[in-house]
């Protein structure tokens, strides 16, 4: 029984990371109807950054997720102002055709600048973790959680507390009535861009911490990320939270089944009948 | 200023003394046509970073042949030029490029890419084309089952990686007994475990626990905690440079402890010991090189001559990983090859790659009527403090097994 | 979808047309310069292999991409799991010439009928969804088929299978080459059909659709099964062709992007657009493949252009050099205005 507990804690904790990575898709595509391809390009980014102000200047990796958050938001900001808003009222397919042609840039450039080597971050307390009985939680992974459902806290009060995030949501619900109304449509799509590249580049900096990097690490967390994102339905936080937890649990809880090279095919078939039986995921919206 | 000019002189009296040099040498080789080799690597894309030391190893041989004047062939000397293509780690543009570098840019002899499937897709289209082909980065044996005749691997096969790493730990005491195996699914890691689990039971070791999961996902925090609880004596996992660090990463975390982590690709990268610091210690490896074998070379470099050509090149102050030396070694059996033919033919130098039997710095270099090299031994190396020594077999080792691993909380 | 109908101007027809037979007649002709009897002849080689692996290639993908415009472009259902198709055609001649000694033509003829079955299975659940969460759906498909394939042991897992290796670089390419013919004379031909119009229908208002009679379960499913056809006869000829196949190159999502893109580059919905990208994208993939140490510039060179593609010429490259402002600064600054915030 210990050990299903163990996978079902590590299950979540994975689960953490997919929150954290998923928030900003999820908002981006909610809102902007952008499918992002760049997504996990500007996670990694994050990394780098975590990775480079540890190496250099030994900033702890939870210190430097501010960091992260502030250069992710320009960069995504500048992104959406410069290339993308260019293209916003095409056809989907559009956007994810100069998203895939960003992603493309984003890992050449990081090539450049950071060569292929594997990059890890490694703090001292890294390798230690929380002994309850025969569970083990490590210390780092639930840092990862905490920040993940911070970051949810942080999205969920940016949407419904504040002016910006109501102004989000109006240009998310109608575009044409949120410009009737003096929204100045520019600045808010590039606004919630920049938001949805923060909240990457802090998942970045967590993921720096337990995985290495190179510069084509991010690839597989945008599939995840649309995973996450369609598991939990479109348009709400809580969605998001639910979707990437369950991922994360479907992921690891495969691992101890009699094959576990099959996890990635267990996880996108559930994600198929999820989508078939309720077509706007577990927790989305209906309208 | 001074400095420059200083510089440009220093580099006219070079060219004029090397010119003297050649000069004086008279009656010695005349030189003949370039010989074109072709080679498509990864530099961009996912396996970028071991493309990079596979280039790196053919490079090192190109300067060194080319500085003395080039594969000397019936009493020409061939100066030699390597055509470079980077197919992006994708094996299905690799196909066409190799292609490219034969019709296009004239390759008469093709050295290998990076990983697997690429030598696969490649090999075909060097059989196709009947240009001979040494590949020193695909390990995976079923590459060698098909007849193919025209494409041979300097490399040991998949399945000597670890089985080195079994032979050693039957030596030590108290002798260890249980193995956990960890494995990617991909072609090489598969055969790597596979030979591992044929032949634990005949050196009295049982694998209790087996499981695979998906290559390129170092996702494996699941898989760990199940092999915890088996405590096993020996954590062995076939996968590749992300997935030993996760691996490492999540032993420590979880408290998995062994008396025995070996990975089969990973820790001899220098990456491995920078990602890990302190926690990489007592790993083991199964490598196709060190730095610290004592093979004794019928030509080209010794093997610390080799090690500090590489760290002069490379300006770095990392030893060569054991992909940079196959690579090259790769270029070291077409020179002799085409030597020993005293012929450029194709089919010449295709016979001559399947008679040669010579020693180099990587270790000897013989194929078996399948074109793949299982002459050489593997050898197992393990981190001790922070450094690479090679601990088995006890003929070319610099050092003794560190054994037992101590557990995680008392390190 | 912005390209909207098939638009073929005057001016593209008087001189792309004669132009267009010229190149067909030049692509089916300049083969046969390679056979020994031309060469005899004193005939110029005008195809040599490696002319034959990429226009091989160019084939392959217009196939992939016609097909994948059946169902994308034309139904208006973006499919990101046509590679399985892909996949389940490789694999299905790959077992049958490899593991059962069939001979290729016969195991090529079923490897659209499995990829049909296989399209057939999926598609009608998975054709209840729309926009996005088809997309992910049929994603989801491409990346758990390729995912078993690789665990399971009969298909080789992930060893991949070795065929043998056929010596005929005619062969391959006629292959291709009718593969890609028959894929759009297929476009063709159902644009002119009552089907055709129930997809376009599809496509802009699918209530709408339904209201004015058309069975719209029917046409998606009947439109992704010759997606699913076509890109399985492809992956058939690639089979024997590559002699080897593993999950890594014949389930790469990467090359459903691939198909995507150049459906969408050319001009997504029409007949032409498809093959005009899938011609210009894969030369300039190819082109740029090379280059060295110089790679990592060549790939940020590909994301450049793709989106000064995506955001100058969204109709596609057949409506940007056909349409009738072509080449001006005002269509630049028409298509900006249409699409920007």
């Amino acid at each position: 029984m210990s050990q299903f507990t163990q996978q079902v804690i590590l299950g979540l904790l994975l689960g953490g990371i997919y929150v954290a990575v998923a928030l900003g898709f999820s908002l981006v595509w909610g809102i902007l109807n952008i499918v992002n391809l760049a997504h996990g390009a500007l996670v990694i980014v994050g990394s780098y950054i975590t990775w480079d102000l540890f190496t250099r200047w030994h900033i702890d990796p939870f210190l430097s997720l501010p960091i992260d958050a502030l250069v992710l938001f320009v960069i995504g900001y500048a992104l959406q102002r410069g290339v993308i808003n260019r293209v916003i009222r095409a056809p989907l397919l559009f956007t994810f055709l100069l998203t895939f042609g960003i992603n493309l840039i984003i890992v050449s450039l990081l090539l450049l600048i950071f060569t292929p080597d594997f990059r890890s971050v490694t703090p001292s307390y890294s390798g230690n973790g929380l002994h309850l009985g025969s569970v083990t939680i490590p210390y780092i992974r639930f840092g990862g959680l905490v920040v993940a459902f911070l970051l949810a806290g942080a999205m969920w009060t940016i949407l419904n507390r504040t002016r910006i995030g109501a102004a989000i949501l109006a240009v998310g619900a109608d575009r044409d009535a949120a410009q009737l109304v003096g929204i100045d449509l520019r600045h808010m799509y590039a606004l919630t861009f920049g938001i949805g590249a923060a909240f990457a580049g802090v998942a970045g900096g967590i993921i720096s911490t337990f995985q290495s990097i190179t510069p084509t690490a991010g690839d597989p967390y945008t599939l995840q990320a649309f995973a996450v994102v369609i598991l939990g339905g479109l348009g709400r936080v809580s969605a998001t939270v639910l979707g990437g937890l369950t991922f994360g649990l479907i992921e690891i809880l495969g691992q101890s089944g009699p094959g576990p090279g099959y996890a990635n095919a267990i996880a996108f078939v559930v994600l198929v009948i999820v989508l078939v039986v309720r077509p706007r995921g577990l927790l989305g919206r209906l309208a | 200023m001074r400095r420059e000019k200083l510089g440009i002189l220093l580099a006219l009296t070079a060219v004029v003394v090397t010119a003297c040099g050649g000069a004086s040498g008279g009656g010695t080789p005349t030189t003949g046509a370039a010989i074109v080799f072709g080679a498509a690597v990864s530099l961009t894309g996912a396996q970028s970073k071991e493309g990079g030391l596979t280039k790196q190893g053919y490079d090192l041989w190109l300067d060194w042949i080319n500085q003395r004047g080039g594969i000397v062939v019936n009493g020409v000397k061939h100066p030699v030029q390597i055509k470079y293509e980077d197919d992006q780690s994708t094996p299905n543009l690799s196909a066409t490029l190799v292609q490219k570098l034969i019709t296009d840019e004239k390759a008469q002899f093709i050295l290998g890419p990076y990983g697997s499937a690429a030598t696969a897709t490649d090999a075909i289209v060097a059989e196709k084309n009947g240009v001979p082909m040494v590949e020193a980065n695909g390990a995976a044996q079923s590459i060698f089952s098909k007849g193919y005749k025209f494409t041979f691997g300097v490399l040991s096969p998949a399945n000597k990686y670890l089985t080195g790493v079994l032979d050693m730990a039957a030596t030590l005491s108290p002798k260890p007994t249980t193995i956990a195996m960890l494995t990617a699914n991909d072609n090489f890691s598969v055969e790597v475990a596979k030979a591992v689990e044929d032949y634990a039971p005949t050196k009295g070791f049982q694998v209790i626990f087996t499981k695979q999961y998906p290559a390129a996902a170092p996702e494996v925090s699941g898989l760990i905690s199940q092999a915890a609880r088996l405590n096993p004596d020996i954590v062995m996992n076939s996968g590749h440079l992300a997935e030993s660090i996760a691996i490492n990463k999540g032993a420590k975390q979880l408290g998995l402890n062994a008396k025995i982590f070996a990975y089969s690709v990973g820790p001899s990268t220098p990456d491995f010991i920078k990602a890990l610091g302190p926690d990489a210690n007592y790993v083991f490896d199964g490598s196709q090189w060190t730095p610290q074998v004592k093979y004794k070379p019928s030509f080209y470099l010794s093997v610390s001559e080799y090690v500090k050509a590489y760290k002069t090149k490379y300006s770095t102050t990392d030893d060569p990983d054991y992909h940079v030396a196959e690579s090259t070694a790769a270029c070291l059996a077409f020179q002799k090859a085409i030597e020993n033919a005293g012929s450029l033919d194709a089919t010449k130098v295709r016979d001559a790659l399947a008679g040669l039997d010579v020693m180099t710095f990587f270790g000897q270099i013989k194929f078996d009527s399948r074109g793949i090299n299982t002459f050489k031994p593997m050898v197992v190396e393990q981190i001790q403090n922070g450094t690479h020594y090679t601990v088995f077999p006890a003929d070319v080792a610099n050092g003794k097994p560190q054994y037992p691993t101590p557990p995680w909380s008392s390190r | 979808m912005i390209a909207r109908e098939e638009r073929v101007p005057r001016s593209l027809r008087r001189f792309a047309l004669p132009i267009g037979i010229a190149l067909l007649a030049f692509v089916i002709l300049v083969p046969l310069t390679s056979t020994d009897a031309a060469q005899q002849a004193g005939l110029p080689l005008l195809a040599d292999k490696l002319w034959f692996r990429i226009a091989t290639t160019v084939a392959m993908f217009v196939v992939m991409a016609s097909a994948w415009n059946i169902i994308g472009g034309l139904t208006g259902y973006a499919s990101f799991g046509n590679v399985a198709f892909f996949g389940i055609g490789a694999y299905t001649v790959g077992v049958l010439v490899s593991s059962r000694g069939w001979p290729f033509p016969l195991a090529l003829i079923v490897a659209p009928v499995t990829a049909t079955v296989f399209a057939l299975i999926v598609g009608i659940p998975l054709l209840r969804l729309r926009g996005h969460y088809f997309a992910v759906a049929t994603l989801g498909i491409g990346v758990a088929v390729g995912e078993v394939v690789n665990n399971l042991a009969p298909l080789g897992a992930s060893t991949g299978l070795f065929l043998p290796i056929v010596r005929s670089d005619l062969l391959f390419f006629y292959l291709m080459l009718g593969a890609a013919a028959l894929a759009v004379c297929s476009t063709w031909l159902i644009l002119r059909t009552r089907f055709g119009y129930g997809l376009l229908a599809i496509r802009e208002n699918e209530e709408a659709a339904k209201i004015i009679g058309v069975n719209t379960n029917l046409y998606k499913v009947a439109a992704f099964c010759i997606a699913a056809a076509l890109t399985g006869l492809a992956g058939g000829i690639f089979a024997q062709w590559n002699s080897f196949i593993n999950q890594e190159n014949v389930f790469a999502i990467s090359d459903n992007v691939q198909m995507i893109l150049m459906a969408v580059v050319g001009g997504a919905g029409t007949v032409l657009g498809p093959v005009a990208g899938a011609i210009s994208l894969e030369l300039i993939i190819q082109t740029l493949a090379g280059g060295g140490s110089k790679a990592v510039y060549s790939q940020i060179g590909l994301g450049v252009l793709l989106a000064v593609c995506v955001i100058f010429i969204p109709r596609g490259v057949i409506d940007f050099f056909g349409g009738q402002s072509r080449l001006s600064l005002r269509y630049l600054r028409q298509t900006l205005r249409e699409t920007s915030a």
